[in-house]
């Protein structure tokens, strides 16, 4: 939800930059699209669908989203010179890493995800148990890389809770700017 | 009938191939951002 407020608020920076400028919008002129369809599918099935939730064992699950995200890591190399992508790769090159350190799951700790539930999330989720679409709820004793898990939450009087990681922020940043301002790539500019 | 394909015709008329790129790319950002970030709202866990 987070993610896609930024992906929303930056489409609308940029068209009403653009007409300020009095120009049309220019979508980002992404290459190897087909890079992301691909890398969304097991994302779909294990993250977002919730009938396929559960259907694949965890390890096998976990290894379907590392996968996928170097399928991502590819696509956001090939498009690094679009304007927000070095942030982005920066953000997805942060989760990658925690995910990795962590059996392939973004880890959180019970007490940040007893505040995005609202009660003792160990009523709900056993310790090691998924909690969410791709994290995994691990004591901060038994979790590598905690300065890059889901530790920052919203401000209390938000009425939707979420915990996001120093990599989501960076991922909303690099999708803001790339919608704010996109330009074309660098071989079509020179081109023209 | 006759009125309904006269407006699906005038609809796609006034898509061009920009908005139909802008779509595309917009899609695209959308599923690599829900791909590669991992923020946890407890969205499928059963209350």
């Amino acid at each position: 939800m987070i993610l896609l407020t930024a992906i929303a608020g930056g489409l609308v920076a940029g068209l009403l930059w653009a007409r300020w400028q009095k120009r049309s919008y220019q979508a980002p002129d992404l290459r190897s699209t087909w890079l992301v369809l691909v890398g969304f599918v097991p994302q779909l099935l294990i993250a977002y669908l919730p009938a396929t939730h559960h259907l694949l064992p965890n390890w096998l699950a976990a290894v379907s989203l590392s996968a996928s995200l170097v399928l991502f890591l590819a696509f956001v190399w090939i498009n690094r010179r679009l304007p927000g992508m070095p942030v982005l790769m920066t953000g997805l090159l942060l989760n990658l890493i925690v995910m990795a350190a962590n059996g392939g799951w973004m880890p959180i700790s019970p007490e940040v995800a007893s505040r995005v539930l609202g009660e003792d999330v160990r009523n709900v989720v056993a310790l090691g148990g998924r909690f969410g679409q791709k994290d995994i709820l691990l004591p901060l004793q038994e979790m590598h890389l905690e300065f890059l898990s889901d530790r920052f939450l919203l401000p209390a009087w938000s009425p939707y809770q979420v915990a996001f990681s120093a990599g989501d922020i960076l991922i909303a940043a690099g999708a803001f700017w790339l919608l704010a301002k996109p330009t074309a790539n660098s071989n079509q500019t020179n081109a023209e | 009938m006759k009125t309904t394909f006269a407006q699906i015709a005038l609809f796609s008329s006034k898509l061009n191939r920009q908005h139909l790129q802008l779509a595309f790319a917009v899609l695209a950002i959308a599923m690599l951002v829900l791909g590669i970030g991992a923020p946890g709202d407890g969205g499928a866990n059963p209350h």
